[in-house]
């Protein structure tokens, strides 16, 4: 659990945050805020990664990676779906673009990893199938 | 002995020869899902066309007693003969004869039909399917690997020349295929690597099989080793013929016509809608590939390897043209390292073999990522610069859509010599696009404004309107035209055939030094 001192319009806020990888459920970061505290300046927190909720689901064998940085606009499936071949499942914004990522092979979701809103590095895991 | 005899003796051998390892091997070969050398032969060459060459030839090595072996043709089938008429040489490696190794004379027999090619200039195929050098040749074995490495380079640019892979490939025996122009694998049944599974293992730990190491589907999607991957041998050989349909005979010939029925004027009215109106959605770049060139028929190559440009042949009128295009549908249609090296090879194929390059540009720029930057993006991306410069052959771009930046010029653009540059309406030809120009150029004005997302919003529509478009190019000169789409094919077609004298003088030198 990192913890970031993060100070939104004049307010200090004290908030824990989780790095989730692969398919764990992720709990939710934790908020705590303390009064105005004679705080020195935070310290230079890198961007706070934005937590990437994931909507549970155990990994599945066959994972989904993001094939470039970007951003989630969509996910188009929930644990449990069953998808086709070439059938989109994510859409990443990435290069001021849509891009449609699709499922490698036939198969059930296993788990969903990312979720709208969500920034993603190349490699990272989107979602995995089994 | 009479004459009788030996003619006796002459049909003896020739039979002997002609039955390779012995009908056990053959079957083995069969239960793999192979055919044998001189099957390969007969399926890909026109009937009854195919004439040997050193069908006798025999290995002098005595050591490890090689004397008492049975090596008939030295374990490889050489000559000549047709594919649909036209003269091709072929090598085709026998696994049945001590597994295809390769020795004195079975190289000897490659590199005389190597050099026959050369003198007539014919294109030569080179079918593999063997477990490599000849341990009891020794050093002879590795001559014979030198004087085939040296052929393919010298044939380099002046026949086509294309490997087969249809069993193992190994070791230093791999680099005559990497040398060559284009390398056909099956799924399952061909493998290359330069060390193996075993000795991976032993030397770093890894565990991997053959199929997984340098199997079809690694070579053609991880590595861009190979170009064509196919299901069984029937199909790799139909694709070799329709590769070849492609192909002038060699580096001064023209490239060959084949009539069709495909109308010059044709209007290619789907083409008018295909860009979608959100300029952040992606489209299928092939349905425009495919919707100009005759029939409708496009011949991809390396299509698993670096989907996010296309490269391969078609016709216009008649004629072999080469297309690149970049591929919105995958990661966004960017430059990166592998696309950079699939298409700067094919150019330069190209240019060799006197194919115009017709060009599909919608790049939005290159891959940031340190993970490129690191792996030499400039480095490899500068070879794409420098094939379409270098290119003397025909070059004509279709600005579709995006064309930013040091992307913009690597595609084939005006100032790399590109003769035509048409543009679409759509097309958006700028040094950056809208959001990155907003925050450099207005940096100050959004800074200081009293609504900062609105200010920088507008602004961003302003630099929309202004700058994403064709029409500052085509001010200057660097769009020749800006054509409506549905009028492509008869604008290409007219362009090809204006551009079919060309003449372009370089200044005389030994070869460049392209960045590798």
């Amino acid at each position: 659990m990192k913890k970031f001192l993060i100070k939104v319009n004049g307010n200090q806020y004290e908030v824990e945050v989780e790095e989730i990888k692969g398919g764990t459920v992720a709990s939710q970061p934790t908020v705590t805020v303390s009064s105005p505290a004679p705080a020195p300046a935070p310290a230079p927190a890198p961007k706070a990664a934005a937590p990437k909720k994931s909507t549970g689901g155990s990994a599945g064998s066959v994972k989904v990676d993001a094939p470039m940085p970007g951003t989630i606009l969509a996910v188009n499936v929930k644990p449990g779906d069953s998808v086709k071949k070439g059938q989109v499942l994510v859409i990443l914004e990435a290069m001021k673009m849509e891009n449609e990522i699709l499922a490698p092979q036939d198969g059930t979701v296993s788990s969903v990893d990312v979720s709208g809103g969500a920034s993603v590095d190349s490699g990272d895991i989107l979602l995995t199938l089994n | 002995m009479n004459n009788e005899g030996r003619m006796a003796l002459l049909n003896e051998k020739r039979s002997q020869i002609s039955l390779g390892g012995g009908a056990e091997k053959i079957k083995k070969q069969h239960d793999a899902g192979k055919k044998t050398a001189r099957e390969r032969i007969n399926a890909l060459l026109d009937e009854n066309s195919f004439v040997e060459v050193n069908a006798f030839a025999e290995t002098r090595s005595i050591d490890f007693d090689m004397q008492k072996k049975k090596v008939p043709g030295d374990g490889v089938v050489t000559g000549y003969g047709s594919i649909n008429g036209r003269l091709v040489f072929i090598s085709s490696q026998d696994f049945t004869v001590i597994g295809g190794s390769l020795g004195e004379m079975h190289a000897k027999k490659i590199t005389n039909v190597m050099d026959m090619a050369i003198k007539t200039g014919a294109p030569f195929i080179s079918i593999n399917d063997s477990g490599g050098a000849r341990i009891e040749e020794g050093i002879d074995a590795l001559k014979g690997f030198g004087e085939i490495f040296s052929r393919n380079t010298h044939a380099s640019g002046v026949i086509p020349q294309i490997s087969v892979i249809m069993g193992p490939c190994a070791g230093g025996a791999v680099y005559s295929p990497a040398i060559t122009d284009f390398v056909f694998m099956v799924e399952n049944t061909s493998q290359m690597f330069i060390t193996g599974p075993q000795v991976i293992k032993a030397v770093t730990g890894e565990d991997v099989t053959f199929n997984e190491l340098g199997g079809a589907n690694a070579h053609n999607s991880k590595s861009g080793v190979a170009h064509f991957m196919s299901e069984n041998e029937d199909q790799c050989i139909e694709k070799i013929k329709k590769l070849i349909s492609f192909l002038p005979d060699n580096n001064l010939s023209d490239v060959p016509y084949e009539e069709n029925n495909d109308d010059i004027n044709r209007i290619v009215d789907s083409l008018t809608d295909i860009i979608p109106e959100d300029s952040n959605k992606p489209y299928d770049a092939m349905e425009i590939i495919t919707s100009i060139v005759d029939d409708g028929d496009f011949f991809e190559i390396q299509k698993h390897f670096a989907k996010n440009i296309i490269v391969g042949f078609g016709r216009m009128n008649g004629k072999t043209v080469g297309i690149v295009a970049n591929q919105p549908k995958f990661l966004a249609g960017v430059l990166d390292v592998n696309s950079s090296d699939k298409a700067a090879r094919f150019v330069r194929f190209c240019d060799s073999f006197n194919i115009p390059i017709i060009s599909f540009t919608d790049v939005p720029g290159y891959l940031p990522g340190v993970n490129q930057e690191h792996s030499g993006i400039i480095r490899h991306g500068a070879k794409l610069l420098y094939a379409f410069a270098e290119a003397t052959v025909p070059k004509i771009n279709i600005i579709v859509r995006k064309a930013y930046g040091g992307a913009y010029i690597a595609m084939n653009s005006k100032h790399l010599g590109a003769d035509m540059v048409f543009a679409w309406p759509t097309a958006e030809i700028a040094v950056m696009g809208p959001d990155g120009a907003a925050n450099i150029i207005f940096r100050k004005e959004i800074g200081n404004a009293d609504d900062p997302i609105a200010t920088r919003n507008k602004l961003i529509d302003e630099y929309r309107d202004k700058f994403s478009n064709p029409y500052i190019a085509a001010a200057r000169g660097y769009v020749d035209d800006v054509i409506e789409p549905a009028s492509t094919r008869i604008r290409l077609i007219s362009a090809l055939e204006m551009l079919a004298g060309k003449r372009e003088n370089r200044p005389a030198k030994k070869h460049g030094n392209i960045p590798l």
